[in-house]
């Protein structure tokens, strides 16, 4: 047998069974995520709280902790933390539902037209709310930018799906060609937009656009929180689907999978998740694609162990970017969207240097 | 059984198939030949539903509309010409893929037996993607082997539709794996090869279906159509067929004009 | 849940708590806002301070406290974790529910009111003096510099003639980013009795073309000093094709304003009383 030390250099199974890797992987990441969970709500910038005394004093025990501390644990530090993980793990599991059905390692939600739309319906929202009758904007409140990205990132897609539907049947191809111009269009158009902003809501729109937690709250997690999980409920039911596309899309129908069935439920999992989530926090890059990218290497590309392992290691990169975010120059805080970049992008670099070969399918 | 009656199929405004009746029994290779863009592809393509057709497929007396993937999955395997994989997948679980069809479920010796069948023990862990073209087309081939192993399943015949299957082999491997579809087929399993190869096509195949422009030109036993007539005329070039005594079979080589060769 | 309830008691009954604006005992005061800030050293009580926003950089001895972050992006644990007790905000602060959950945090909120006129400017003072409880020292203030903005108003009462005058923002590759209605620049050329050009055309910031720029005639052109710049500047804009063909490239008629001049605070009468004479001095040569 040839030696393959270039070829596997993390992914070395004589045997070709990767499922007891995947598997103490999963372990390791159960118990990454609950440290992880724990730093989050037990640090941040006022780092003189009460965090345990808080979190009893929640269930009506008596601690003597002051007002502050509660606020700051239950509903600033837990809120954001539980936003952590639900929108890390579904910014992950996308990516990877999303490569799946695209036969693409570097597929991301942009290919399905969620990001964009849900950027329009965000800059629309922004900066034309105060258009709206007075009693739709006194209703909607808060919630009109979170309301119009999903609603945004939602029309994209279905109209994407249509596009590329006919016959019952999805290309792939024509939607990721019309999502290029999906993109395009909404790209202009938000640019339109964004040339009648005041000053004050270009800088909204700059930080939206670079994604944030910090926005995070009960409100808001208990409204897209269900969908987010969802989906990622869902989503191991098409892990098996997923791995038969991996041979293509006539291979995976000969192996007994109903393909245009498997693509509607990723393609509508992903836009709902990715609105609900980009709705909440903004823009967060480069999750679901280092994320997936990354446990690839490690434990092979197996949907039925990559997609949990996936929703684990997702939360936990976020929660620890977002611990980034708010520690580093605090009282202040930098949008997640530039630490996920910072921290994501040379490590994905480096990542693709040291397995040049196994990038190339 | 299978039969395919009054298929046609048109791509982009392109008439591809028109009007091909197709039979295949179980316990029988049934070979599909013929030039390059004469359909033949094509053909087993509607057949396994993989392009758009008129005319009805039928497969053991059910219409192939009327079945849900899961049920023609398990009682037929399509191997196609090429499969280029998405990701870095091991080849033992490429092989695995094929028990995902529910059928085999649960049979973990399966992939392995399938592997040590198409000659490739011993590959388990390495990564498809770094294997020789021959390699990977055996690798599918196990693949829809752990897929349908048994040829027959309940009485019932399971099917292997085979798309050009050695046509990327060295000459030993183009015998285990044709062997190997004569063997399923013996086993009482039905098997429809797509071949390049005339010489093998005679050498392993029950029946043989000729096609020409989209259309049936010859169909029964392989000494009925593997005829010099039907070749040249199909091909455009002189063949000359014989049987040669020490193999007992049709032998067939084509003849350029200018060939200094064999002048019977 | 009990903590719950409690909370939503608070949100009910905090707004009336908070009616009187004054909190006189407040020790640990975040203000958010430049001109909330210079006000409160200008009033003396900056010993009450412990933090700022990004935005709170006069005078410098603000920028040494710790700072909670950009204006519109406050982070709430940033604030709660200086552990304030008053905090004191433009009203274009945000985004709002941090603002709701310091409100929740029992911790009062004051506002003062954004816009680019005079009466913004002393009303604010006088919102910020109530709110640290000195109101006669606030009183004082405001008088003093609607004095000095009467005065000025005097003096611009007496000119014959407005002068047409243009701000720009940038000039990136020659396009300008000129200021239109209901920005910072707008009302402090109006606040120097001079006109801008583009009133009535636009609001905020935008690229105009260089033919609106010809045709809407400046006398003088206006830009900010940044970091590093130096009188070349004057040249390099009043050299570009569509201002060459100004009164203002012939006039020679510049005027290079501090970034700070346009935060409608304290300083606004000052700014304003320079940038008249500015405009108005540099038209004699």
């Amino acid at each position: 047998m040839v030696a393959l030390p270039q070829t596997s250099p993390i992914a070395e199974a004589p045997s070709g069974d990767r499922q007891g890797r995947a598997r103490q992987i999963r372990a390791l990441l159960l118990l990454g995520l609950g440290l992880a969970a724990l730093l989050s709500l037990g640090w941040g910038a006022a780092d003189d709280t009460r965090v345990i005394g808080a979190i009893l004093s929640g269930f009506g025990l008596e601690t003597g902790v002051p007002v502050r501390d509660t606020i700051i644990v239950w509903d600033i530090r837990m809120p954001r933390m539980l936003t952590g993980v639900v929108v890390g793990a579904s910014l992950a599991v996308s990516g990877v539902l999303l490569q799946g059905l695209f036969r693409n390692p570097l597929a991301d939600p942009g290919l399905v037209g969620v990001s964009a739309g849900a950027g329009f319906g965000a800059v629309m929202a922004i900066v034309l709310g105060g258009l709206l009758p007075l009693a739709l904007q006194a209703r909607l409140g808060l919630s009109l930018v979170p309301v119009a990205a999903f609603l945004g990132g939602w029309a994209s897609t279905l109209v994407l799906y249509r596009i590329a539907t006919r016959h019952g049947r999805t290309s792939v191809a024509t939607m990721l060609l019309a999502g290029i111009a999906l993109a395009a269009l909404t790209g202009a158009l938000t640019g339109l937009v964004v040339y009648y902003a005041t000053d004050d809501q270009l800088r909204d729109l700059t930080f939206w656009g670079m994604g944030s937690l910090a926005g995070a709250s009960w409100s808001k997690l208990l409204a897209a929180g269900p969908i987010m999980v969802l989906a990622l409920l869902a989503s191991p039911f098409l892990a098996r689907g997923l791995n038969g596309l991996a041979l293509g899309e006539a291979a995976a129908m000969h192996l007994g999978f109903d393909v245009q069935r498997v693509k509607n439920f990723a393609i509508l999992s992903v836009a709902a998740s990715v609105g609900a989530a980009v709705a909440i926090t903004g823009g967060i890059g480069f999750v679901g694609i280092v994320v997936p990218h990354l446990l690839r290497l490690i434990q092979g590309p197996d949907h039925r162990s990559l997609l949990p392992n996936a929703a684990l290691l997702g939360a936990i990169v976020l929660l620890l970017a977002d611990l980034v975010s708010r520690v580093v120059i605090a009282p202040a805080e930098l949008p997640i969207g530039i630490v996920t970049a910072m921290l994501g992008g040379p490590f994905f670099l480096w990542i693709l240097l040291r397995n040049r070969n196994l990038v190339e399918v | 059984m299978l039969n395919a009656g009054d298929i046609n199929v048109k791509l982009g405004g392109t008439t591809i198939l028109q009007g091909v009746d197709f039979h295949a029994r179980p316990g029988e290779l049934t070979s599909i030949v013929g030039p390059n863009g004469s359909g033949k592809t094509t053909l087993l393509r509607a057949m396994t539903g993989e392009v758009p057709f008129t005319g009805e497929v039928e497969l053991n007396d059910r219409n192939i509309r009327s079945m849900k993937p899961h049920e023609l999955a398990a009682i037929r395997g399509v191997l196609p010409q090429a499969t280029a994989l998405a990701f870095p997948f091991t080849v033992i679980e490429v092989v695995r893929l094929g028990l995902e069809a529910g059928i085999s479920a649960g049979r973990e010796t399966l992939p392995a037996m399938a592997l040590e069948r198409v000659g490739l023990a011993g590959y388990e862990g390495r990564f498809y993607q770094d294997l020789s073209g021959g390699e990977k087309q055996r690798v599918q081939l196990a693949r829809v082997l752990a897929q349908i192993w048994e040829p027959v399943l309940d009485g019932a015949p399971r099917w292997l539709f085979l798309d050009e299957p050695v046509s990327a082999l060295d000459i030993g491997h183009q015998l285990t794996v044709m062997q190997l579809a004569r063997d399923y087929a013996d086993a009482g399993g039905g098997v429809v090869a797509v071949m390049h190869d005339l010489n093998l096509t005679a050498m392993f195949s029950d029946r043989v279906t000729l096609m020409t422009g989209g259309q049936v030109a010859a169909s029964g036993s392989a000494e009925a159509v593997l005829r010099d007539d039907h070749l040249s005329r199909a091909y455009g070039v002189s063949v000359h067929t014989s049987v040669p005594p020490p193999l007992g079979g049709i032998y067939i080589l084509p003849q350029a004009a200018t060939s200094p060769g064999l002048k019977s | 849940m009990i903590r719950r309830l409690f909370i939503a008691l608070c949100a009910v009954l905090l707004p009336f708590g908070a009616a009187a604006e004054s909190y006189p005992a407040a020790r640990r005061i975040v203000s958010v806002g430049g001109a909330v800030t210079e006000t409160v050293y200008l009033l003396g009580q900056q010993h009450r301070l412990i933090a700022r926003d990004t935005t709170s950089v006069f005078p410098p001895e603000a920028q040494a406290l710790p700072d909670v972050g950009y204006m519109r992006r406050l982070s709430a644990e940033g604030v709660l974790s200086v552990d304030p007790d008053l905090i004191i905000a433009r009203d274009t602060s945000g985004p709002v529910e941090v603002i709701d959950l310091l409100r929740e945090a029992s911790i009062p909120v004051v506002f003062t009111h954004d816009s680019f006129s005079a009466e913004a400017v002393v009303d604010n003072i006088r919102v910020v003096g109530r709110a640290l409880g000195t109101p006669e020292r606030a009183e004082e203030l405001a008088r003093g510099i609607e004095a000095d903005l009467a005065a000025l108003q005097r003096d611009i009462g007496q000119l014959s003639e407005r002068k047409r005058v243009m701000f720009v923002l940038s000039a990136e590759n020659g396009k300008l980013n000129v200021a239109g209605d209901d920005t910072g620049a707008d009302g402090m050329i109006r606040l120097a009795g001079a006109v801008n050009v583009m009133a009535g055309q636009y609001s905020g910031y935008k690229t105009v073309t260089d033919e609106a720029i010809i045709k809407s005639a400046p006398e003088v052109v206006i830009m900010m000093t940044g970091r590093g710049e130096h009188d070349g500047r004057k040249d390099e804009i009043l050299s570009l094709p569509a201002v060459a063909l100004t009164p203002a490239a012939q006039d020679g008629g510049f005027v290079l304003l501090d970034g700070s001049a346009l935060g409608f605070g304290p300083r606004t009468a000052e700014a304003a009383r320079d940038l008249h004479a500015r405009i108005y001095g540099q038209s004699e040569h």
